[in-house]
């Protein structure tokens, strides 16, 4: 069985190379060969106003999903560690059933809440909190929304893993010692916790940098992202060397972010131990 | 007191009704389009003012939604069952396989679930056109495997990894083959895990939009290629009538995979 540990994973293995591995090469190489050698494409992308702010558009996303994701998503990692079983089993079942059902549904969702005659804008005048229909879908306001409500269970998840592995008497010495409860958790939780939000927050990032669906449909004409201009160089100017330009800098900046959270996660391990 | 149960006071309150709400907002966009699928007027006015079942009868009776659900499912089941035939033999090389290349291989099978789905859908697309699969089942087939493949050997891998092979070994000194052992003692032990891996692929085909995209023409759509040129024209109810049937056959299955787990466990 021992050696056979290759053979049995062949199948896979050549099929992944031919149907994964090799295409995706061959396409990000395009970035470099088409319409000619050289970098000429990366200057088109980054010197063109109409690109670079494409791709600030999809930082910003992706840096304002993160921190609202973490931001909303503490709370009930912090809430899911303090309940009992049965009422923490029924929040993490929502959880998992948001993350794995349709996407297009629930973007639909969003799509038809948010419209100006939808259910938040009537909910909200009839409150009496505004008089006219917020402007909230296909603009980057409905981007945010839909991409945050996507990424809550990514941020609850590994925040909640943090969490429940941290000793609860740690926090009971805090307040013993006279700490009170809002600097037990800024001195003590927050810090301890650090290196489950930096997981999350940097998967979170990378996988918003990278989504397509929800943002051309909840966004507008104005907060195109990078998966829309590869996509839509591709399909609509058959232009394969600045979409495949495009993907290799979103690798690019997904792969440096690993690497530098890999890098930082293994001194923190070392300073600890 | 910050984790305990005890004496947090109003902050445990606060914290609990913080998740009771988050937990509604995750729940409501679902629910919502199940009820605009039931909404009695053309303008997907909520509460809807009357109850129909017309947009279900609409779509049921389009020929093109059904061929986009009929090719959906076909190609999902091939998937599972294309998803199954690899990842089985997989998960047993990175789960016993020598420990050198074992890390290796299983970085390399993973690779799929770090990549963005778009490079997937557009690197596929050009090999695709190349060798005429694109607007075929074949090419679905392939491009979904590729996505589905990572989580059916991660469920194999994980039933594999926790079956005590002691058992395996004494099937073996019974006088029973190693490939024997494997077939008859490993593998029925470890078929609730299978099972999962199969339906995980089923789902993730099931569901896929972004590389579907590249791989549909007009004449082969799958039912979420179908929502989503829809979507992009308008917010029809039919539309809502279709989502929920796809959510409809993705709760089934998220239902059959809590049944294996809670049996599992």
């Amino acid at each position: 069985m021992r050696s056979s540990g290759l053979l049995l994973s062949l199948p896979a293995l050549l099929f992944l190379a031919l149907f994964f591995a090799l295409p995706t090469l061959l396409f990000l190489a395009r970035s470099f060969g088409e319409p000619q050698w050289g970098f000429g494409n990366y200057a088109t992308l980054l010197g063109n106003a109409t690109y670079a702010k494409v791709l600030a558009n999809t930082f910003l996303l992706a840096g304002i999903v993160t921190v609202l994701s973490i931001a909303i998503g503490y709370p009930v990692a912090w809430a899911l560690t303090l309940m009992r079983q049965r009422t923490r089993k029924l929040v993490l079942a929502i959880l998992l059933l948001s993350m794995w059902t349709n996407l297009l549904a629930r973007t639909y969702a969003w799509l038809v809440l948010l419209q100006r005659s939808g259910v938040v804008n009537t909910l909200l005048m009839q409150l009496g909190v505004i008089s006219e229909p917020l402007p909230l879908v296909n603009n980057l306001t409905g981007v945010v929304i839909g991409m945050t409500y996507i990424m809550l269970p990514f941020a609850v998840l590994p925040l909640q893993a943090t969490l429940a592995t941290i000793d609860p008497v740690l926090l009971q010495a805090g307040s013993v010692c006279g700490a009170r409860p809002f600097t037990v958790f800024r001195r003590l939780l927050l810090p301890m916790s650090l290196p489950g939000i930096a997981t999350a927050a940097v998967m979170i990032f990378v996988m918003s940098l990278g989504y397509y669906i929800t943002p051309s449909l909840l966004g507008g004409t104005g907060t195109m992202m990078v998966a829309e201009l590869i996509a839509e160089q591709i399909q609509s100017f058959l232009n394969w060397g600045l979409g495949s330009a495009a993907a290799l800098v979103l690798l690019t900046a997904a792969l440096l972010l690993y690497l530098g959270f890999a890098a930082t996660v293994e001194r923190r391990a070392v300073i600890t131990e | 007191m910050l984790l305990s149960p005890t004496g947090m006071g109003w902050g445990r309150s606060a914290l609990a009704l913080w998740t009771a709400l988050v937990s509604a907002v995750l729940l409501l966009p679902i629910l919502f389009v199940v009820a605009l699928s039931f909404d009695g007027s053309r303008w997907l006015a909520f509460p809807p003012p009357t109850w129909t079942v017309r947009w279900y009868s609409q779509v049921l009776a389009d020929p093109e939604w059904l061929a986009a659900a009929g090719h959906s499912l076909a190609i999902a089941t091939m998937v599972m069952v294309a998803s199954v035939l690899l990842g089985v033999p997989a998960a047993f090389a990175i789960v016993r396989g020598h420990r050198s290349g074992r890390a290796a291989i299983r970085g390399f099978l993973m690779m799929p679930m770090v990549m963005p789905v778009i490079v997937i859908g557009v690197a596929l697309y050009a090999v695709f056109l190349r060798l005429h699969l694109t607007g075929g089942y074949l090419g679905f087939v392939l491009a979904h495997l590729v996505l589905a493949l990572p989580f059916t050997i991660l469920s194999v891998a994980n039933a594999l990894a926790g079956f005590d092979r002691a058992i395996e070994r004494a099937a073996v000194i019974c006088g029973a083959s190693p490939v024997v052992a494997v077939l008859r003692v490993t593998l029925p032990s470890i078929a609730p895990g299978i099972l999962a891996g199969a339906l995980f692929a089923f789902l993730t085909s099931w569901d896929e939009v972004v590389v579907s995209i590249f791989m549909a023409n007009a004449d082969l759509q799958t039912l979420p290629v179908r929502v989503w040129a829809a979507l992009r024209l308008d917010l029809s109810p039919a539309v809502a009538a279709v989502a929920t049937l796809l959510l409809a056959v993705s709760l089934a299955i998220l239902a059959g995979l809590a049944f294996i787990g809670r049996r599992r466990a």
